[in-house]
């Protein structure tokens, strides 16, 4: 598998998604369309949790993160979510941040290879 | 239809359940965490037959849920088949979970054809359940509600009369000189008889109707919204069902009479069960007075 393929791989493992829910292709784009609003919502809970030092919301935010990217195989998003789970049960705000910028980067690469496959690049 | 509440405040996650679900035949109902659920729940604890629980929820946590359903269980009766779903696939939250009150458990990531399986398994136990619950309520020769299910159901119905401002009625049916059939014919001969007489009676009531086995050879009816005219009609009705035609026994065809009290509780707006079924009972013994075979209803 060549580099392109096993980083489209990370940030959405098509075959693997389409497995766990029962390999309904349009089912998969409503989810998909699901995450990326639930994901913006989180988001911004996220900054706030982080501003106000809220070790508790940070942890659970990163685990419902964690578990929905598993269901849709976003393994970056996934370990990234981990990292921010991790981060709010050990009240560690510097792995905190890092992680909330790679969220971001993260999402912002997922919303970019989503629109290429939605235009058939 | 087997009804499924999901309690899951991941949302990628329930609506995957949901859909699929959905596409294997039951119904589900969704709630985003453990304070909606269980709100959900004891607003109309009849409705759901199985719950799929997620383990870490906001505000209330999936294991304090299950402990509350059975707790609530415990005074009202009402089984939950419980299943508590988790990324905690270590042995000792298992069991924790177990201890809490759940029938099954499966961890995350979700693998769809092993929910699916354990939703049939959670299906067959409720149905299993019900038809105990059912056989449990029943009287064994008349198959109408027995004397216990019958109080009950005269309790419900009287707390909905009062929400709702609609009167209860009740008519209590005592077959004339049912001893003398007995000693006459046999018990077996008398038993045919209050077979055949439930079954005419059951297939005569309506669907807001319940007929039981208050005694002996003593039936109740129980009819909603029911004034004391309604109860007179409804007496009739019932009298002119079960004695229009003899009934076939082994000793031949038998006449049977009835004499039937009534009373409808628009006249007692605060009275409980005990003192409605008093009065039925006094208007039944009015219709005996008046010579048997007959209805008397009393306001």
């Amino acid at each position: 598998m060549n580099d392109i393929t096993t980083e489209r791989r990370n940030l959405i493992d098509i075959p693997s998604a389409l497995e766990r829910i029962g390999g309904d292709s349009s089912f998969l784009d409503e989810l998909l369309e699901l995450y990326q609003s639930d994901f913006m919502e989180k988001f911004g809970l996220l900054r706030q949790a982080l501003e106000e030092k809220n070790f508790l919301s940070i942890h659970e935010i990163g685990h419902g993160l964690k578990g929905a990217s598993a269901n849709l195989s976003l393994l970056d998003l996934q370990r990234i979510s981990y990292n921010l789970e991790l981060a709010g049960r050990e009240k560690n705000f510097a792995l905190a941040e890092q992680s909330l910028r790679d969220l971001e980067e993260g999402f912002r690469n997922l919303k970019s290879f989503l629109a290429q496959r939605k235009s058939g690049i | 239809m087997t009804q499924v509440l999901i309690a899951e405040d991941n949302i990628i996650s329930a609506r995957i359940m949901e859909k699929n679900i959905k596409d294997w035949g039951f119904c589900a109902v969704l709630t985003k965490d453990g304070k909606e659920a269980w709100t959900r729940l004891r607003q109309n604890p009849k409705d759901i037959q199985i719950i799929i629980l997620d383990w870490m929820m906001p505000r209330v946590s999936g294991i304090e849920i299950c402990r509350r359903l059975r707790r609530f269980q415990d005074k009202t009766g009402h089984y939950f088949y419980i299943i508590m779903v988790t990324a905690r696939d270590e042995r000792r939250d298992m069991i924790e979970g177990l201890l809490a009150g759940a029938d099954d458990y499966i961890t995350k990531p979700l693998d769809l054809l092993e929910l699916k399986a354990r939703l049939m398994i959670g299906r067959r136990i409720i149905m299993l359940q019900t038809k105990l619950m059912e056989l449990a309520s029943r009287d064994s020769l008349t198959q109408l509600l027995n004397h216990k299910s019958i109080l009950e159901h005269i309790e419900e119905e009287l707390d909905r009369s009062t929400r709702e401002g609609h009167p209860l009625g009740l008519v209590l049916l005592d077959i004339d000189f049912f001893k003398k059939i007995n000693d006459t014919h046999g018990h077996t001969v008398g038993d045919q008889v209050l077979v055949e007489i439930s079954s005419r009676l059951k297939n005569s009531i309506r669907k807001y109707e319940r007929a039981g086995r208050y005694g002996g050879d003593e039936l109740l009816v129980v009819v909603t919204n029911c004034d004391w005219d309604k109860v007179k009609k409804v007496s009739e009705r019932l009298k002119r069902v079960v004695c229009s035609r003899k009934i076939m026994t082994d000793a031949g065809s038998i006449k049977v009479n009835l004499s039937l009290g009534g009373i409808s509780s628009v006249s007692r707006p605060h009275a409980g069960v005990k003192i409605l079924l008093r009065a039925c009972d006094r208007a039944l013994y009015r219709a005996k007075e008046k010579g048997r075979n007959c209805c008397v209803v009393v306001p």
